[in-house]
Order: C-alpha cells, then structure tokens, then sequence
C-alpha cells in the first residue's frame, strides 16, 4: 500500500512536469515575414477588422485565427474635456485608438496607410501632415522592419502572431515619439490564454489611461467658436499634463457610466499608456477578486484594491458588484483623478450627482476661457491642499465666493505677496489668526499665473452656487 | 568597393542591428520631413534628397547648417531641414538642372569647411515613393 502510494505520487510529480510549457519558445511562432511598403493608399473606413472594439465594451472574441486588421492614421479636433478641442494624431480616426482582441496562436494582419495628410470630416483644423509607424507591443519582430516610419500616402502591411496573453499596448513609434503618444497614438491589444481565461465574466470592459498636455493655440485658432488646444511641448517634457484620462476623455465615464448589474463579475482590463505617468488604479466600492498582472492570468493576484501601473503597464480585474450603486474608477494618485481620470460602472443609466459629491470627486463643470482652465491647473497643482473649492474650510479658506468676499486688486496682492500682507494688511492679519497662525506660503505666483487664478475664482463665482465641488479630499 | 558605399553599407548594417528605436533610416527621415516642402517640390516634379550628415553637429547647430545647405546652387530655396539629433539634412531640388551626385558635390563644397560630409539616405522621386539614393 505505501509502495504504491509513493508510486502514483511519483507519477503525479511526474505528471507535473511533463505539462506542457505554454511559454515553450520552440513552440511559438517567430517566422519572419518581411513587411511590405509601398504607394496605394486606402480610401475606405479608417479601421476595418472583425477583431476590432471601437469603444470600452469589448465584443466577444472573434473566432478566425487570422485577424486583419486595418488601423489608418489620420489628424483631427478632438475634444478631450468640455470646451477643450485639441489638435489631435489618431490611429484608425480616434483616440484612443480602436482594440484589437485575439487570442493566443492567432495571427494579425495588419495594415495601415498615412492618411495625415487627408481632410476628415469637420472640424477642419488639422497638423501639418507627418510621418507615422505603428509598434505593437504583442509583437515579436524586428523594429527596423515592421515598425519603419512612412510618409503621408504610403501603405505599410506585415503580420505576427500573438504568442504571449496579456493587454498590450500599441503606439506609434517615429521621432518624437512622446510627442506622438501624447498627440493620441495609442491603444490596445488584449490576447487572451489560447485556452480562454479561467473565470467567466459578465461584463467586459477596456479601460486606457492616459495624459494630455494642451495649451491654447499661440495662434488663437478656433474650432465651431472654441479655443483650440495644442500639444504643449514645454509640459510635455516636464511631465506635467493638463488632463489624465480614462478613454480620451476628461470624466468621460463619469457622463456615461458603463453599465452592470448587481451580483454580476465585472472584468476590466486597465492599459495605462502615459506617456510619462503612472496610474494608481481603483474601483470605490469593491475589490478586484483578481488581477492578473500585464493581462496574464498566470500572472495572479488575489483580493487586491489597487493596481500600479507604469507607463506601458497593465492589467486585468475582476470584481463583484455587491449591491446596486455606481462604483467609481479612479487614478488614486488624486492629482491624476482631478484632471479628469474618473469613471462610474453604475448600475443606473445615469447616476445622482450626490454620488459624485459624496465622494468629494469634482463634478464635470469646467471653464472654456483658456486662461481660467490654466488658472484652474494652477489651483489644482498649488493650492488644493489646503484650499477646497465649495467644499468648506481646509487649513486655509474655501475659494468659492472669494471674488465677493475680496476685490481684485486685494487678491492679486495677496496671492502675490501673502507675507507682505500679513504684516500690513488688516484683513490678512484677520484672516491668519482665524486659521490658527498657519501663514499660507508664498507660491512665487508670476502676474499671469495670478492673472489666470483671479480668472478661474471669477468663473467659479459666476457659476451656479454649488456647481463647481473640487477634488482632492479623497474619501 | 570605395570608402564611401563601404562606409554607407556600414551605416545601413548598422540602422538594422544595434540602433535602437527611432534611427533607422525611416525614422531619421521622419525628423526632416516637412509635408509642405515635400508636397511642393514634388508638386514642380523636383525631388526631396535625405542624408546623413557626418561631422562635429552640435544639437543647437540645425538650424545654421541647413541655413549653409539652402545656400548651396541647386537647392530649392527654403526647402533645406536639418536634425542635429537624428543628424539628417534634407533638401528639395530640381533633378532636370541638377543630377542627385552633382547636388551632393554642391551641398558637400559648403559644408566641407564646417567639417561635415554627407552620405545618401534616400531620394523622394514622386508622392510616397522613397527611392535609393545610392545610386
């Protein structure tokens, strides 16, 4: 009995190690097929393939194993914040870029025609055309082959075979190529375990994290009457962006909550594209039953409530809702969240804003005036600490209601030289014993950086009291 | 072989095995390429030539050499791009008064006492076209 006990033992350890490796690299498929480029340009639908999901729901996958796959490049307005159109570089006509789901074993064909050089449909106002590449980051190919930069009018076509599972992110990849990532070209490649993933989920959703770093154009262009925005080099170097977003748009899921049902196994998979900044990623309200790291579910954690994600990095969660409710996505990194990297999955159509206050998350008024939207970064990035905007006392006052409280002149002095005030100013003084003898620190505001703050504080007092709730406080 | 198509096969052996992302020669051509350029001298029927610029190009010295280039005879004016970074120079000419090797000695004569030489990359015959600029 025991001789035959140690015997199935051995052969179960024996059984273990004959599984077979689904990573085994002899078995993948690395057969290289030189790209083609040449002259025909395409003048159909910007993105065409079966495998393809347009927006956050993710469609089934597609059962062919080879998956064409056209993503064409193209310039355009888009609008990634209420008021904000930004002069924008796309793959397959939007940003982001539309996903392609395969699976393990599966082949893309891919093609892609520069089209930066074509009018689209209105708004007009588009980039000088350019050359552009693509690279897939669920490719193993050589770079100087399948990633070459081609000229506007030109068609580049290779294929791959997706060997690993996981979400991979694609870009483009010609010089500069973080002015290229951050002007919109990037998405997505989810590929599943050739087998299928092990839970069944009932909802499926792509979620793509990203930066914009938009200045009003020097040019004082419009688009249908609004302020054009364009690629600000000068942040986009120092990592500072304007907006941090889910799917390319500022609180966009906030106004348009992905829907579920109680009880129901949600699974997202998160693709944080940066360029330069990381996502603290986070759903209020549940915790990821499972994450798989890069999309891999070999790759497992359980009970999680957060995910970190550098640039490039993702994952896949899965999670439960409870009970009925909106749930909110958000960047925890706070900062990021109140430049706009906030979403619901709700199980109502359209959420009660008291959720959103609740939770102290800014609601999506925004001012257009390009310098109150500068003066509202600033606050955001200097002040927000000790300053809340209609959400009562911090260390120092609520904002909201200021520009009725104080003059122009009084504030612009202020914010210009608070310890110069404290020793001359009555009110000052006043106000620095009201909040317990903490001086508010002098910020080495510019005159037009103060300028844009008295424009934002103006806009905030101009709107409905009550409207305009900031970020910051967390929950 | 001669010392300057050795020289160049070294450099395209090179842009394929150990440069890394963003100088192939695709990429390199992508620093200069101005689409306004490019869609008027092809526009004329003249063509657009890319090189590669060998010498002591410091990172703020684009713009005063594609200045010394845009003066050489035979250059389409204010057609000359140089990236100090990608250390690329492109030109638009007009092939029926000016061969591509005849352009070559012209830019070559005005940069030689900068201490600078070029080497073909690739030539833009028509719209979308890259053609050897070897030849």
């Amino acid at each position: 009995m025991k001789k035959t006990a140690i015997a199935l033992a051995l052969m179960g350890l024996v059984g273990c190690g004959e599984r077979p490796d689904p990573y085994d690299v002899a078995k993948m498929d690395l057969k290289p097929v030189p790209a083609k480029v040449h002259a025909e340009r395409h003048k159909g639908a910007f993105a065409e393939g079966k495998s393809l999901s347009m927006g956050a729901e993710l469609k089934p996958l597609d059962p062919a194993a080879v998956k064409t796959v056209r993503l064409d490049t193209t310039h355009k307005i888009i609008e990634i914040a209420p008021g904000v159109k930004f002069s924008a570089w796309t793959f397959g006509d939007q940003v982001p870029g539309p996903t392609v789901r395969a699976r393990v074993g599966d082949r893309i064909r891919f093609v892609m025609t520069n089209r930066s050089d074509e009018p689209v449909p209105a708004p007009a106002l588009v980039a000088a055309p350019m050359m552009h590449s693509m690279d897939f980051h669920a490719a193993m190919v050589s770079p100087q082959d399948k990633y070459r930069s081609i000229a506007p009018g030109q068609t580049i076509e290779f294929e791959f075979t997706a060997n690993y599972p996981g979400i991979f992110m694609y870009h483009c990849g010609t010089p500069m190529i973080l002015e290229h990532i951050a002007s919109g070209m990037y998405g997505a490649v989810i590929v599943e375990p050739r087998n299928g993933y092990p839970t069944k989920a009932d909802r499926e959703y792509v979620i793509v994290q990203s930066e914009f770093y938009a200045k009003p154009d020097p040019g004082k262009r419009k688009v249908a009457g609004a302020p054009l925005y364009v690629l600000d080099g000068e942040r986009l170097r120092s990592a500072q962006p304007t907006h941090t977003v889910f799917n390319g748009l500022h609180n966009g899921m906030v106004a348009n909550p992905l829907p579920a049902k109680t009880g129901e196994r949600v699974r997202l998979h998160v693709l944080n594209v940066g360029p330069s900044r990381t996502s603290s990623f986070h759903v209020v309200g549940t915790i990821f039953d499972r994450v798989w790291i890069e999309g891999n579910p070999d790759n497992q954690f359980r009970g999680m409530q957060t995910v970190l994600l550098g640039s490039s990095n993702s994952a896949t969660v899965e999670f439960l809702i409870p009970e009925d409710g909106s749930y909110i996505m958000v960047d925890h990194h706070f900062a990021n969240a109140s430049q706009g990297a906030i979403g619901l999955i709700s199980t109502a159509a359209k959420p009660p804003a008291k959720e959103l206050e609740h939770h102290n998350m800014p609601a999506s008024a925004t001012p257009t005036d390009p310098e109150a939207v500068a003066g509202k970064l600033d606050f955001e990035s200097k002040c927000l600490a000790c300053h809340s905007v209609g959400g009562g006392k911090k260390l120092g006052p609520d904002v909201a209601g200021v520009t009725k409280r104080r003059s122009q002149a009084w504030l612009a002095r202020w914010l210009k030289d608070p310890e110069g005030m404290l020793k001359t100013d009555a009110d000052a003084k006043a106000m620095l014993k009201e909040y317990n003898n903490i001086p508010m620190p002098n910020q080495n505001l510019s005159d037009a950086e103060v300028r844009r703050m008295l424009k934002y504080f103006q806009w905030v007092d101009a709107q409905p009291a009550g409207a305009v709730k900031s970020a910051g406080g967390g929950h | 072989m001669s010392a300057r198509p050795a020289l160049f096969a070294l450099l395209l052996g090179a842009s394929a095995s150990s440069w890394g992302c963003g100088v192939c020669i695709e990429d390199r051509i992508a620093a200069v390429y101005d689409h306004a350029v490019v869609s008027r001298a092809l526009g004329a029927k003249h063509q657009v030539a890319f090189f590669h610029v060998d010498g002591p190009l410091a990172a703020d010295a684009g713009k005063s050499v594609a200045a010394l280039a845009g003066s050489a005879s035979g250059v389409d004016r204010g057609s000359a791009r140089v990236s100090a970074q990608s250390r690329t120079l492109s030109v638009a000419f007009d092939p029926r008064r000016t061969s591509f090797a005849q352009l070559q000695g012209l830019l070559e004569r005005k940069l030689a006492p900068k201490g600078f030489s070029l080497l073909p990359l690739k030539l833009m015959e028509r719209p979308a076209e890259w053609a050897d600029a070897s030849r």
